[in-house]
């Protein structure tokens, strides 16, 4: 043992080694899943490819090689034959793949209209004079003044009906085709009609434009590579890393073969680094093994590359690409390790994976989104910043400080992950082995801090899909009703009675002293003025598109509803049952859970998720946190409920009376930040004796 | 099948049992159930969350051009580009190469260059040709690209108009006729197109990843757990227990796809309407009512066949872990239908309806834009079904040897055929039950 | 008397459980082992033998007391207190597909055996557990006596001066068994310091040298056998237990104790 302190390092590297070397020994005997996990890909990838891009071909193939048959109807049939046919008749363009020559056959047809409704037909043109136009555009505007507007502007001239169906491919390729050979005859007439009138050059002459494209190829290849790279690395990364670690923790948990290697002298710490290290290897090693693969496809000739495609990586760019996939890396393996950690089962690994991949698989497409740039709020989302950034390293951008933030930001999201394994080896509860749990036996009261949060996942799913059907179609009262009164208050109401809840003490119905209720009545206005600062700060962050604002007010300001309609729906419902939901059920559920900071961050969080607009997630958990602090301090939901509704109305009251209220001035939110705090004083110094203390509803 | 061999009040109470501990079970309930649930809402919030993030990001972003060389005739083009608020005219004057440099330094996002027309082009006085300068890499540069060229050509067809007017030509000759589109299909139909191309193929997908880890956990599961013997023991007929088994699993993948087809429809409106914009708005998203027992049924085929697949396969295993390593490559089969859908104008037809799950995946395309031709239907399920058939049917075969029943078999399904189905001595065969 | 090699004060172990607070699955033990001596745990399924042997194997952490091997002290420097002990019990298993030969390098490897002596440790332990003709084998393909006697080669591949046996006999057929407590006897016999954990009587009687009673997180009694049989009065093993163990007779219901539900 002295010689084991006198070289602490040599001793480390000997463990980690020998621990390695077990991992990679292990993982390299496991022939089924080496041969499904990793051999398998190498032929399945490749040939997934081929066969998409083979069909995709043949499918383009079948159109070209299709027959359109189209009919011409109407009493103006002859005047829409001749156009046809000479639209027909126009010598193909060259680079313009929609007017390639197709096979177009007219057919006579009694009713063509229902032959091209019952897929018979694939197109029926009809000419008609400007009138019937007008006649069954405006039929179709249905009074929108914006299109009868545009429709006022066009020139009165006759027009060429395609009627097609959207929902054969045939079909609307016929019409794309046909439209296109049309567009083109009507552009060579008018400028055969204007040379005939003596202007004295070509139309297409005048003010000619030409796009100069000054992207290197180089830098072309890179906006793709970028935009791919990441995604397919992080699906390589985690389908491989995941065959090592599905075994690392869970797989020793079920063999039992973790009791023995925590006995031995490697610590925790080592015994965490050797198996993120053989992850990350493994990792590794499949996604330079199917990259290779990929390029040997290339090589070979079975995949051909675009014809500008060429990639050329500086070496500072290939460091700093290198830098960046390091935290990458180390983020997923060490999530993929603290799933092991995490899961008693290797079956209960596998359960958690796919969602895993689908978390880490979403912003690692990040790239992809248009006009995206590192130097946003997307810095500070780990993986989606190292999307951006990988992205913008190919085009060759360095913007240093940002790349730095990447690198910082997704670095430490690897290390927190990193501990939360560490911890889960040194949490009892997760390695010893089967362990009854005693609250799933008695149930009741004793479960319901274990199952709120899925209560609530339900609650929030249910809520978000109403509100994408019903949202538009309901109406502002009837929303309230679904949303606040159905699923807030009825899912309360169904958790106090599965759980056979006390509601006095779940929702904290107690009395509170006279001051407290002055406190609220500072408090309300003063932190909602923070609110609208802090909205404002994010939005430095998170800037609101117009759009989403004039929604919004248009939602909320419903023109329909009287004053007191516009209070009662709006401020007290809200005020009484969301405080119910969110300050009752939900506070009281997490209680035994966190301590008393983290317990309001939590429920504020939650419940400025329920909100589901990305932009009303700050200020609403802002007020989430105020409102759980209010509770707990207090002790009493009711302080609550007074402020959240005198928070809506403040908010929505001056909006509906159509007060033109200036943008409150900056030293206005400096009055609200003392207001709130005098209000907290003052909660403090009357604050319930039972409330912060007492753990646990029952006290 | 020896069906006189199938005690079915004893298959009832067995596969009760099996559903029960199913939906006790943590894995399956999540799988099953729950993924489906809440993984389409979920993903749906992800996708409009970044879709207003990005719109408000590049809101707020302003396109900067160079105009060069600009005619002075023609000053109303840039006093038509500064009108606009998304786009700053830098008044710098530079050389080409200067802009260009700025361009590909992130400076700058374009470059209009104004020339002298060509020599068939100068015919007209004051005409000019442009040249824009970008970086197509740079989707910020793309769109200034973009914002000049919309503007040019509109100065351009103003200009051309005046001309036309001078040569007496009327706008109405100039424009000859409108070309109007007018799509035939209703709403609905386009809704339950969209539908098509998506729904199938999910529901493959679906209800072999809901057969998936039931098939496992009742086979390689009880070996593991070591009830498969304790099982084995009881006064059922081991035709019994693997029937009641089998429609165990069957049962979950069906519920599983049927799950999901009922969560994407419900959710998919939502997630197409902010992709497609304004065209989306309208579509409904129904499945016409024929087409439900429709679905049903082939879900229910797909459930049998791949229930019965994975189950003969995972059967084999002896852990969990082996069981799912076994049984990956039935999942692969359950891609097929991904092919498909790159196919356009594809229908059901008496040979298409001869391949297994493609079959069931285009009759459930055909039905939800509502061609039903019950006789490939027929046909399609037929076939599925004699799939069924042969894979029982070897399953009863595999089902004879006592070591394989035990569990005391070591080797996949291939060793397992390999050295007793095709190998000329089965001596330790029992007796069918 | 030589030093104590193994000593506890106060050890204690607190389960937190939302429905029923505070479980003491360990309430506070004293007991001293020695070399050359086999100190037996005696107790029923849930009495917190195997919450004790975990906390001295650093596997859980004791909520209060202190436990100390060769001096150094468990919750201090774990990592030098695992290096002197082998720890055994039914559910530490081996690697399925490691060699007999590498379980034992890598065990006596990450123990931290000199490395220049492993080859000639590896090579005495094969030769001593009698494993030479399936050394080379797989430990998955091997069967469940020659698993044991690899598994106990394990335990001492780093030579540790405390072995700790939990529970070893479950599951084993009488042959195993008394191959176990025949290895037992001879590491005793060699000066190794021993604690064994069992529920049977008969073992506990034939093999300990000291026996301690164990029920409900409590020593009740410890001593050598003879002690105990005189100061119950009674002769078998069996009936001092019940005599201990029956006044106290409270068992916690249906639920077994949360530390050592994995018996």
């Amino acid at each position: 043992m002295r010689e084991a302190s006198s070289s602490n390092g040599a001793r480390r590297r000997r463990v980690l080694a020998t621990l390695l070397g077990l991992e990679l020994r292990l993982l390299l005997r496991d022939k089924r899943t080496i041969i499904i996990a990793v051999l398998l890909p190498l032929l399945i990838y490749p040939a997934f490819i081929l066969a998409m891009r083979a069909v995709s071909r043949a499918g383009q193939e079948r159109l070209e090689a299709a027959t359109y048959e189209y009919a011409i109807t109407g009493s103006e049939a002859e005047l829409a034959r001749s156009l046809v046919q000479e639209a027909l008749a126009l010598s193909a363009a060259e680079d313009d793949s929609a007017e390639v020559p197709t096979n177009f056959v007219e057919r006579v047809a009694d009713a063509p209209d229902s032959l091209l409704r019952a897929g018979e037909l694939q197109l029926v043109v009809e000419w008609m004079s400007h009138e019937e136009y007008r006649a069954e555009r405006e039929a179709e505007a249905e009074g929108d003044t914006a299109a009868l507007r545009r429709l006022d502007e066009l020139a009165a001239v006759p027009a060429v009906r395609l009627s097609f169906r959207s929902n054969s491919e045939l079909s609307s390729t016929a019409a794309s085709r046909m439209g296109a050979r049309l567009r083109r005859l009507r552009v060579e007439r008018r400028d055969r009609l204007l040379r005939e009138r003596g202007l004295p050059l070509d139309p297409g002459e005048l003010a000619k434009l030409e796009l100069n494209n000054v992207a290197p190829a180089e830098k072309e290849a890179g906006a793709v590579l970028g935009m791919i790279l990441t995604p397919l690395l992080v699906l390589l990364m985690l389908s491989g890393g995941s065959v090592v670690a599905a075994d690392a923790i869970s797989g020793e948990k079920e063999r039992g073969t973790i009791e023995t290697l925590l006995t031995t002298a490697a610590r925790r710490g080592e015994i965490v680094a050797a198996k993120q290290l053989a992850i990350i290897g493994v990792g590794i090693a499949i996604a330079v093994i199917n990259v290779a693969n990929l390029l040997v496809y290339v090589v070979l000739g079975v995949f051909e590359l675009p014809e500008r495609f060429a990639v050329s990586v500086e070496p500072v760019a290939l460091i700093v690409l290198l830098l960046l996939f390091l935290p990458l890396t180390g983020v997923i393996s060490a999530t993929l390790l603290a799933l092991s950690g995490y899961s008693k089962t290797y079956r209960e690994y596998q359960i958690y994976f796919f969602p895993v991949l689908l978390l880490f698989l979403f912003p690692s497409a990040a790239a992809v989104l248009p006009g995206i740039e590192l130097r946003s709020a997307i810095v500070l989302v780990p993986v989606a910043n190292i999307s951006v950034a990988v992205r913008e390293v190919l085009v060759g951008t360095y913007d240093w400080l940002f790349l730095g933030l990447t690198f910082a930001v997704t670095m430490a999201a690897a290390l927190y992950t990193s501990r939360l394994t560490s911890l889960a080896l040194s949490t009892e509860r997760l390695i010893t082995a089967a362990e009854l749990d005693r609250a799933e036996l008695i149930g009741g009261p004793a479960l319901f801090p274990k199952r709120v949060l899925r209560w609530f996942g339900i609650m929030w799913v249910t809520l978000f899909i109403t509100s994408l059907w019903l949202g538009a179609t309901l109406g502002i009262r009837l929303q309230v009703v679904v949303n606040i009164l159905g699923i807030f208050f009825g899912g309360s109401l169904l958790i106090i009675w599965r759980y056979r809840l006390q509601p006095r003490e779940v929702l904290a119905l107690r009395p509170v002293r006279l001051p407290v209720w002055i406190a609220v009545l500072i408090g309300a206005p003063s932190a909602y003025l923070v609110g609208v600062g802090l909205a404002r700060l994010a939005d430095l962050i998170l800037p609101v598109p117009e759009r989403m604002l004039e929604s919004f007010g248009e939602y909320l300001i419903a023109p329909e509803l009287a004053l007191w309609q516009v209070i009662l729906f709006l401020a007290v419902i809200p005020g009484i049952f969301e405080e119910i939901a969110f300050r009752g059920v939900l506070l009281s559920g997490l209680r035994k859970r966190l301590r008393p900071v983290a317990l309001c961050l939590v429920t504020g969080a939650i419940f400025g998720l329920f909100h589901i607009d990305l932009f009303r997630i700050v200020p609403t958990a802002f007020l989430g946190a105020i409102l759980a602090a209010v509770v707990l301090i207090s002790g009493s939901i009711f302080p609550a409920m007074l402020w959240h509704a005198l928070n809506n109305a403040v908010a929505l009251v001056p909006a509906y009376l159509e007060l033109r209220i200036a943008e409150p001035p900056l030293w206005s939110f400096g009055l609200g930040v003392l207001g709130l705090a005098l209000a907290f004083w003052i909660l403090w110094r009357y604050r319930s004796r039972a409330a912060l203390a007492g753990g646990d509803g029952g006290g | 099948m020896p069906l006189s061999l199938i005690n079915w009040r004893q298959v009832w109470v067995l596969y009760r049992r099996e559903l029960r501990g199913a939906l006790r079970e943590r894995s399956i309930v999540v799988n099953s159930f729950l993924l489906p649930v809440f993984l389409y809402p979920v993903l749906l919030w992800l996708t409009f969350s970044a879709m207003v993030f990005v719109e408000g990001l590049s809101e707020g972003r302003v396109s900067r051009i160079v105009l060069l060389d600009l005619p002075a005739e023609h000053a109303e083009l840039r006093d038509s580009l500064s009108a606009a608020q998304s786009v700053e005219v830098r008044e710098d004057t530079v050389s080409v190469e200067q802009g260009v440099a700025w361009v590909l330094d992130g400076e700058l996002d374009a470059v209009a260059e104004f020339l002298a027309p060509g020599p068939e082009a100068e015919a007209l006085p004051d005409n000019f040709a442009v040249r824009i300068s970008y970086d197509r890499a740079e989707e910020r540069s793309r769109r200034a690209s973009d914002r000049i060229e919309s503007a040019v050509t509109g100065y351009r067809d103003r200009w051309l108009e005046r001309e036309a007017r001078d040569l007496r030509v009327s706008r109405e000759q100039l424009e000859g006729f409108l070309i109007y589109r007018n799509n035939v299909a209703t709403e609905r139909q386009v809704g339950a197109f969209l539908l098509s191309l998506m729904v199938p193929l999910f529901v493959v997908i679906m209800v072999a990843l809901g057969c998936f880890v039931p098939s496992i956990d009742t086979t390689a599961g009880e070996r593991e757990r070591s009830t498969w013997e304790t099982l084995m023991s009881v006064s059922a007929s081991r035709m019994s227990v693997v029937t009641s088994k089998y429609l165990y699993v069957a049962t979950l993948g069906l519920a599983a796809g049927m799950l999901n087809v009922t969560a994407m429809v419900i959710s998919i409106g939502a997630v197409l309407r902010p992709l497609a914009g304004e065209l989306a708005e309208e579509l409904q998203f129904r499945i016409p009512l024929l087409a439900v027992p429709v679905l049903l049924i082939g879900a229910l085929a797909l459930a049998l066949f791949f229930a019965a697949a994975m189950m003969l396969l995972a059967s084999f295993a002896r852990k969990f872990k082996d069981g799912q390593a076994m049984i990956t490559p039935v999942y692969w089969l359950a891609l097929i239908p991904v092919f498909l859908s790159g196919t356009p104008e594809l229908h059901l037809t008496p040979t298409l309806a001869t391949v297994p799950i493609a079959n069931v995946a285009v009759m459930m395309r055909d039905a939800i834009n509502g061609r039903f031709d019950w006789l490939l239907i027929g046909e399609s399920l037929l076939v599925q079904m004699v799939f069924v058939v042969l894979i029982l049917w070897l399953a009863r075969a595999v089902l004879r040897f006592e070591d394989y029943l035990l569990g005391s078999f070591d080797g996949s399904f291939w060793r397992f055929a390999r050295q007793r189905l095709l190998a000329r001595r089965s001596s330790d065969a029992l007796p069918v039950e | 008397m030589t030093e104590p090699t193994v000593a506890v004060r106060g050890l204690a172990k607190t389960f937190y459980d939302e429905a029923r607070g505070e479980v003491r699955a360990v309430d506070g033990i004293d007991f001293d082992c020695r070399p050359g001596e086999i100190f037996g745990l005696l107790g029923a399924n849930g009495a917190g033998k195997t919450t004790t042997l975990r906390m001295l194997a650093t596997i859980l952490r004791p909520t209060a007391g202190v436990a100390r091997l060769m001096g150094r002290d468990v919750v201090e420097e774990p990592v030098a207190a695992r290096r002197t002990l082998g720890f055994y019990s039914a559910t530490t298993a081996l690697y399925p597909r490691l060699t007999a030969r590498e379980t034992l390098e890598f065990f006596a490897r990450v123990n931290l055996y000199p490395e220049e002596k492993v080859d000639a440790r590896v090579d005495y332990l094969v030769g001593r557990f009698g494993i030479a003709e399936y050394v080379g084998a797989r430990v998955e393909k091997l069967s469940t006596g020659m698993k044991q006697k690899v598994s106990i080669a394990r335990t001492v591949a780093h030579d540790p001066p405390i072995l700790i046996f939990d529970e070893p006999t479950v599951g084993l057929d009488v042959i195993n068994a008394l191959e176990m407590a025949r290895v037992i006897r001879e590491l005793r016999d060699e000066g190794k310091t021993i604690i064994f954990s069992t529920h049977i009587m008969s073992e506990a009687e034939k093999l300990c040298d000291r026996i301690a009673i164990i029920h409900n997180g409590k020593i009740l009694a410890s001593d050598t056998l003879d002690a105990l049989r005189v100061a119950t009065g009674r002769h078998y093993l069996e009936d001092i237990f019940v005599d201990y163990v029956g006044g106290v007779e409270e068992m916690p219901g249906f639920i077994r104790e949360s530390g050592s539900a994995a018996e």
